[in-house]
This record gives structure tokens, sequence and C-alpha cells, in this order.
């Protein structure tokens, strides 16, 4: 079918005139390799009358390769260029779109030469030489034989062609293309390709990574032997769910600080690569990206649904039992309590909030979570509030930290992140949970140290054992459970005077000295009362068939060994000074078999390492269940 | 301590090994008629026990110690109040290991 091609295109084209978007037909393809540069496509265009040469843009070159391109196709051209390099008018194509792949040759179009070119002859290269001239006159647009004798001596390196169909004079020859700095290939401006956060690495070249920004890092200050300085960091993720942490120290967080946003999606290119600093960065990625002057952070203000917002892994809280100490995982939850905030003096002397409240899930456990800092006074206000109206909320934690000192808790760190009744699908189906079963069934703790009845899930060891195996020489203190009796109480000082205020829901407990004659000071609360508190600091032998041990015993347990409270034995010794009956009962506690958890663990004392033993929680012997405990390990015995 | 008369932890499924024996076993007290206590054993079975009874009220759970006059009856001597909770179960488990695998630990 007839196509028009645009009139008189070429001639505008070489006149200059780059703003109109003609429809052009491509005669030949030529593909010129030079080992300079990368291969490149000269294209003979031509608007049915006139053809002109031109250089295809490298990055169109998948255009000819596809065949998208081809002899005979109808184009359009959108970004061309002319510009004068020696003499000659160069057009390069920056971007066309091709109309009709595939048609006959439209007219008869000669090779249009502009009418003020200068002669021909002194711009040739010396390949050139090898065609007669008679090849560089314009001909009439009818003869068709005329030049084909012309045209049995292919010039060598010329690059120029033989058409033996149609009538076609060869343009003067065209040294490859030199741009210059001009053409947007050179000054390497095409955009980076964008790849997946998975991909990324130190080696890799340009890239481009688009993702949302799942967490803000708050901007710090630091000062070091190079001087003062801040940094900031911020988490990606991207559409394959790679996740990559960003930070940017000084100048640069001038420049994106204030750009980047929680739950935006960004374009980043051009930041250096840098290995994960796992202290700090808990995401599953070896490297960081390091953010620099030349770095580009472009937002992209429409939504990108491909990205999700946020990526979970949730741990159900059964197994978090088994998790180790220190690890970083996400949990999700109904809060069940919210207890208030109290002050807590840190080890380096600042004072913070800390909060703790009761996760339950689906396996039938609960957890404690800790609330540190400004969780306390934000979410945990929040948390409290729902919680007293009688909702229950579903919590999801990102990043709680995993602690094992009572059991297994945990605690939030700075990069935290608490989502309230979000809207996952896990949330949903441990809503439903709940209001089926969950809120009314009862749940065990695996942040207390609760030891059900009969069934020990903790490890029962002998006496003997601690020494035999080492016990207490590792890193993380040991736990074990021994049926032990007391065979000896410490009675020079068997309690302390302890502060009585309370700080929260806790006793301080402190120890307190005398003030003056009849009053005690407090150094934590810094106040003076009459009346202290007494607890016990038990200093007693433990014996069982294997052994015997050194254990400490606080108040609670002192209390349940002694039978007692730290003050009426206190008082029966120091004030009515009666001996004869502190030291009955004394004697009385003697041999008392209890099941007592031990914690274990040596520490060095001055110069030297020292087993310190810690009674954790002493419980009357349930000679039941002892009994099927013994009866079970007979059987196992008897098999051997 | 006197070995002289050494009783045997029974209970009601091993009576029948040690008649004319003297042996122990724990019941619990169902009902006290005449000069007999009918008991249930350990092992869920019943116990006939003659001789006079002590002066003192019997608790739910007793020892009996005496010897053994057929499958199902003891004739007392010692009567010992072990109180209103025990593990019946344990005291099961004694007596088959007490006969069985570990006789050789028990007089």
């Amino acid at each position: 079918m007839p196509v028009n091609l645009t009139a008189h295109a070429i001639p505008a084209i070489v006149a200059g005139d780059v703003n109109s978007k003609p429809l052009l037909q491509v005669l030949e393809i030529k593909l010129i390799s030079n080992s300079k540069q990368q291969e490149r496509y000269r294209l003979l265009l031509s608007d049915a009358v006139s053809s002109q040469h031109a250089m295809l843009a490298t990055q169109l070159n998948d255009r000819v390769t596809t065949g998208h391109v081809k002899k005979g196709s109808i184009v359009q051209l959108i970004e061309y260029i002319c510009s004068p390099i020696q003499n000659r008018k160069i057009v390069v194509v920056l971007n066309m779109e091709t109309i009709i792949p595939e048609c006959e040759i439209i007219g008869n179009p000669i090779s249009f030469v502009e009418s003020d070119l200068p002669s021909q002859g002194g711009s040739l290269s010396n390949t050139m030489q090898n065609l007669s001239k008679s090849s560089y006159y314009q001909l009439p647009p009818q003869n068709t034989s005329y030049n084909v004798e012309n045209f049995q001596l292919p010039p060598k390196n010329a690059s120029s062609y033989v058409q033996n169909s149609r009538p076609t004079v060869q343009t003067a020859y065209k040294p490859p293309p030199v741009y210059k700095g001009q053409g947007a290939i050179l000054r390497n401006e095409a955009p980076s390709r964008v790849i997946p956060i998975s991909a990324l690495n130190p080696y890799q070249g340009r890239w481009a990574i688009k993702a949302r920004v799942t967490a803000k890092g708050d901007l710090r200050r630091y000062n070091n032997a190079r001087g003062d300085g801040k940094v900031f960091s911020f988490d990606l993720l991207d559409s394959e769910g790679g996740e990559i942490r960003v930070t940017c120290f000084n100048a640069v967080v001038d420049r994106f600080y204030d750009a980047i946003e929680v739950g935006r999606v960004y374009l980043i290119s051009k930041g250096s690569l840098k290995p994960a600093q796992k202290n700090f960065n808990h995401l599953k990625n070896d490297w960081e990206i390091l953010l620099e002057s030349t770095s580009t952070v472009e937002l992209f203000p429409e939504e990108d649904g491909s990205i999700p917002k946020q990526q979970f892994s949730f741990k159900p809280i059964n197994d978090i039992e088994n998790v180790d100490n220190n690890s970083i995982l996400d949990v999700i939850g109904v809060v069940t309590s919210v207890n208030p905030s109290v002050p807590i003096l840190r080890k380096n002397g600042m004072e913070t909030q800390k909060r703790i409240l009761n996760l339950k899930d689906w396996t039938g456990r609960s957890v404690e979570l800790t609330l540190w800092g400004e969780f306390c006074n934000k979410e945990g206000k929040n948390l409290q509030e729902m919680v007293d109206a009688g909702l229950f909320p579903i919590l999801a934690v990102k990043a709680g930290k995993v602690n094992d000192f009572s059991g297994k808790s945990i605690g939030t760190i700075s990069a935290t992140q608490f989502f309230i009744n979000p809207d996952f699908p896990e949330a949903r189906s441990l809503r439903e949970w709940f209001d089926r079963v969950g809120k009314d069934s009862a749940s065990l703790s695996i942040s207390k140290d609760i030891i059900p009845g009969g069934s020990k899930n903790d490890v029962r060891k002998t006496l003997s054992q601690i020494k035999d195996e080492g016990l207490g020489r590792s890193d993380k203190p040991d736990w074990i459970t021994v049926r032990a009796a007391v065979s000896f109480i410490k009675t020079d000082s068997f309690c302390y005077t302890a502060c009585p205020l309370k700080i929260g829901e806790r006793q301080c407990n402190k120890k307190v000295t005398k003030s003056g004659n009849s009053r005690w000071q407090c150094d934590r609360c810094n106040q003076e009362f009459d009346e202290c508190d007494y607890r016990f600091l038990l200093q007693a032998q433990i014996l069982d068939h294997t052994g015997i041990a050194w254990v400490t015993a606080f108040q609670e347990t002192g209390e349940e060994i002694m039978g007692f409270s730290a003050k009426e034995l206190y008082l029966l010794k120091h004030e009515q000074e009666d001996d004869e009956k502190f030291i009955g009962i004394i004697k009385s506690r003697l041999f008392n078999e209890f099941v007592l958890r031990l914690k274990i663990k040596e520490e060095l004392y001055g110069d030297e390492q020292r087993l310190k033993i810690t009674v954790a929680k002493a419980d009357k012997v349930d000679y039941s269940s002892e009994c099927k405990y013994v009866l079970d390990l007979i059987s196992k015995f008897g098999r051997q | 301590m006197d070995t002289s008369n050494p009783a045997v932890f029974v209970n009601a499924e091993l009576l029948q090994f040690y008649v004319g024996r003297r042996v122990r076993a724990v019941m619990q007290v169902v009902r006290s008629e005449g000069g007999v206590v009918i008991g249930k054993s350990t092992d869920e079975k019943q116990l006939v026990v003659k001789g006079p009874p002590p002066p003192a009220p019997l608790t739910n759970f007793v020892e009996v110690i005496g010897i053994v006059d057929n499958d199902r009856s003891i004739r007392a001597e010692i009567w010992t109040n072990f109180g209103n909770v025990i593990d019946m179960f344990s005291y099961n488990k004694l007596c088959q290991l007490a006969n069985g695998e570990f006789k050789h630990l028990f007089v």
C-alpha cells in the first residue's frame, strides 16, 4: 500500500531541521565495526526522492539485530541530529519508531548532495581513489545501466556499497563518525540498568536499584579521632524481596536526609558497595551501600505496587525458645498485657524508660516484650490504652533482639519497628485465632521459668556433674535442676538491709546505709527512711547423693529454704537476741530436700575464676513426680 | 535394723507368690467391717485384710505388714497410716521392680 514519506525530509534534515519527525524509508543497513568503538549501524534513509546516510545511535542497535528495522522499513525519526563534520553533514538517529517493517522501495531516491558542498575531492580519503570520478556525479534518476559499470571496482575500505537493482550514487565518503563529546552515549548519561538488590556487589559496573525505604535511621552525630561527623542510614526493599542498608556521612547526609521518607520508592545509583557491618546491620545482605557526593537518589512519585512495603519473617513464639541469645528476629502476636513504664538506670549512668508487655500467639506460648526508651512513651502508651480498653491489638515487631536473662524474652533495639494491627495475612489469621480460641486459652510463657509439675523441660543433673562436666565455664551461664538437701547455712550474714521504696512496679532493693542513728539512706532513691526492708542473701551448702555445692540464695528462694522471712530471723537474732531459738530454726531447716533450679557461671573475682551458683528457684519436692522421674531413670538404667 | 523377718513389697498380683510369707502392701481403705478391712491394692484389685485394726482411726491409705493367707488376703500384724494422698502408681512400680529386675537389692 502506498505510503507517503515526508517530502523533502532529507534536504530539511541536512539543512539543520531536527524538529520535524519525518517519515522515511530505510534503503540499506550496514554494520560498521571499528576496533576503537562499538559496532555501529549506518542506515541509508530516503524520503522517496533523496537519500542520506545516517548513523544509528548504539542504544538502537537492537532494533536492527531484532529485525525491527530492516531494508525497506518505513520509519519515523523521533530524535536526531545533524552535525557538520569535516565539511560533511553527519546525521545521527537517536530515537526512531518503525512504522512499517517491510515495504517496497518507494520512489527512486538518489543520494542527496548539498548544493554548497565544497569539492569532494579534497576531503576524500585514500581509499576513495579506487573509484573513478564518474561515480560522484549526480545522475538523473532514470538511468539504470549507466551506473553499473562504475561500481565494478568496489573500493576497499570505503563505507560504500553496491545496489544492483536501482540507481543510486555513492555519496561522498564519510569518515567514521567522530562525536567529539556530542552524542549522549559518549557522556555516559544513558540511564543505568535497574538491577535487583540481591545482585549488587562491589564489582558491579554502573548499577541502579529501585526500592522502597522500609526504615529510616536517626541522624547521629559522632566524634572520633578524625573529628566530628554525622551519619544516617536507611533500609531498602525491592520488588524481588532483596534488602540492603544505605549509609550517608557528613555532607551527603545533608543532601539526602530530608529527601528520604519511609514508604516511598526511590531510584538510587552510583553509590559504592561496602561489606555490611553485622553488628548494626541486621539485614540479610553481605553488602551495604555508601552514598557519596556523586550518588543519585531519585524519588518515584507514583506508587509501585510491585515493591512490598515491608518484609517480615515471623518466628512463632514456641521457636523463640530455641533461638540463640542476642539474635534478631521478627515476631507477631496479640498483646495480652502491658505494664506501666519504669525508669531504669543504664550502665552508662543514663536513665531510660522500660516497659514490659506480653505477646501471645497461636503456638500456645507467650513471650515478654521489653520496650526501651522512646518505645515506652509512644507505642507503649498506645498499646496500654488499647489493652485497658479491652481491645487486644495485634503487634508485629521487626528486628527485635532475643534476651535469655530469664527464659527467653525480646527487647527493642534502635532498629526495631512496631506495627500495630497491621494489614498482613499473618495478622488477620492471628486475629481470627484469638477471637475464636486464643483469648480464653492459657499460654505457657517462655520468659518465665515456670517448671510445670511433672514435665521436666529443664536439665536434671547431680551435684557432682557440675564439676565433672565443667559447667559454667562457657560464655553463657548454665541452668540445671537438682534435687538436693541443704546441709549448711551461713548465719553470719544471711540478709542485708534493703531499700523498701518502689520504683515503678519493683522494689528498689538497693543496700541502704545507716544515716545517723536510727535512719536509713538509699543512694539510688536519694531518700531517707526509718524502716528498712530485710532481704535474704544466703550462703548455703547443698548436698545430694553425689556431692556438695555452695550456693547463694536471694530473697524468694531464701524464704522458701528457710521457711521464715528474713526480717523475722533478723529480729530474732539481733534484737531479741534469742540465739537458741534462732539456731533451732536453722537446724530444723537442714536436710530438707528441695528441687532447685541453679544458675551456674564462672566469674572472675580479683585474679581467680570462681564458680558462682545462684538458686533461681527452690521448690518443695513433689514426691509423686520425683518418683516418676526416678522410675524413668531406672527403666533407662535397666536397659544398659 | 531388724532384718530377721523381712517383708516383701507386694501388690495384689504378687500375693500369690508369697503365700505364708511376710509381706507389706499399701492399699486404699474401702471399708472396714467387723474384724476385716477391705481395701484396694495399688494395682486396682481388692484386698481383704484380717486381724484387728489398730485403735487409731485409719487414714485413706494404709500400709499393712503381715502373713499372706491366700492370693487375696493378708493376716495383718502391723498397720501404718500413710495419710490421705499417695502415688499409687509409683508404689506399684516399686513393687514390680523390687520383685523383678532389682530383686537382688532387697532383703
